[in-house]
């Protein structure tokens, strides 16, 4: 498996995709990074044709916070192109294109991918089942939803300060990974659009 | 990089001189901070492993890098700016005593742009110490940049961004927080991007 996403979250990127899947995964960890959003969406073709012809990873799971932009529907449909405001909707259309223009390599299966959008931001889903409001519909609902203040704010609550130190954040984060994939139900039920959906794509593996 | 001589009093000057002898005080009054650092510096820095140092003459200390592989040992005055850059700003955040401002010109310069993560929280490590464990007063930073990378690093935090907007021989300077349209702008684009493509100023213009 290969993992990507925005911030430095590998070990519990893969936390999540073992707890889902049920087995571990042997991680091939390309260090691929992307400075924000838009960098990311523009280095995924590369990312995908890299792993498609150079490496033998059976999959790639994405992970990216939504921030600001319109949270994704069950109801959405990618490869119309619409919901072009929809970040899930925009990786899976992407990845579609690319991969559907790749030339076949002899003995390789084509790659999986799973996509997950934490709405506002990965910080959400870590308050899963401790904070009874961390859940998609309400954090959509409230005033600040998609405002910096509610991505400090729910920082604050995971790390104990908005400016945490690397070491806080991947120890905080890794330690709330392993908590959620104790209560998958309850973390799919809480972000369905989210955590639902990114659960669902692995499982479709 | 010259040698630096032996002094208990020494400290970091602007231009990195005393760098060796400051880390080797360090070695020795602080050798937990030291450990830290040397670990720090080996995650920024993974084709090094350890920070050495070597008496060239009676008095004189100079730092060397040692590589991870080969255990090669690289003199500071064969290492790129980069490093040594990041050497400093290394230990300026681990040194249990840094001054009460820091300013940084372009802390970017010569630095891989993936290490910029690291370079701000080294930033905030001076500036938040209570957030990274340490227990002494705050340290103002204030670091100048043109890395739109770096810019992108404090999206969360306009407060922390001024623009200096310079026209002819003038210039003006906004912090970011104060626009009320900040939001509105960015939306989902990078602030390095925003930056970047002049709607949020700070382009040079003789108009």
């Amino acid at each position: 498996m290969c993992s990507a996403n925005l911030q430095r979250t590998r070990p519990q990127l893969r936390i999540l995709v073992d707890g889902i899947l049920g087995t571990q995964t042997e991680h091939v960890a390309p260090p691929f990074r992307a400075s924000g959003w838009s960098q990311f969406l523009s280095v995924l073709p590369a990312v995908l044709r890299k792993l498609h012809y150079h490496t033998d990873a059976d999959a790639l799971a994405v992970i990216v916070d939504a921030d600001a932009s319109a949270a994704h529907r069950l109801a959405h449909v990618p490869r119309d192109g619409a919901n072009q405001g929809c970040r899930l909707c925009r990786l899976r259309l992407v990845a579609d294109q690319v991969q559907n223009g790749l030339t076949k390599v002899p003995d390789r299966a084509p790659l999986k991918t799973a996509f997950g959008l934490a709405v506002p931001a990965l910080e959400a889903w870590l308050r899963c089942g401790l904070d009874p409001r961390a859940i998609e519909a309400t954090l959509l609902q409230r005033p600040d939803a998609g405002t910096q203040t509610l991505r400090i704010q729910l920082k604050q609550e995971v790390y104990g300060t908005n400016r945490p130190s690397p070491e806080v954040r991947m120890a905080r984060a890794t330690e709330e990974a392993r908590r959620l994939v104790q209560i998958l139900g309850e973390f799919e039920r809480c972000f369905p659009d989210g955590s639902g959906s990114f659960a669902r794509d692995i499982r479709s593996w | 990089m010259q040698s630096t001589p032996l002094d208990p009093e020494l400290t970091l000057q602007s231009n990195g001189r005393n760098l060796a002898g400051v880390l080797d005080q360090l070695r020795d009054r602080e050798p937990e901070r030291f450990e830290k650092l040397n670990a720090e510096m080996g995650r920024w820095l993974p084709e090094f492993d350890r920070i050495l140092f070597d008496t060239p003459v009676s008095g004189q200390r100079t730092l060397l890098l040692r590589t991870h592989e080969g255990h090669h040992k690289i003199q500071a005055s064969e290492l790129s700016q980069g490093t040594l850059i990041s050497l400093a700003i290394l230990t300026l955040a681990y040194i249990p005593d840094p001054p009460a401002i820091v300013c940084l010109e372009e802390p970017d310069r010569g630095i891989h742009p993936r290490l910029l993560r690291d370079v701000r929280d080294a930033m905030y490590r001076l500036s938040y110490p209570e957030n990274f464990g340490e227990e002494r007063a705050p340290v103002q930073v204030i670091a100048t940049t043109h890395s739109p990378y770096l810019l992108d690093l404090f999206k969360d935090h306009p407060e922390e961004v001024v623009i200096a907007n310079k026209l002819g021989q003038d210039v003006s300077f906004e912090r970011l927080s104060d626009r009320a349209d900040i939001d509105e702008i960015l939306g989902d684009t990078q602030l390095g991007d925003a930056w970047y493509s002049g709607v949020l100023g700070g382009v040079p213009s003789h108009q």
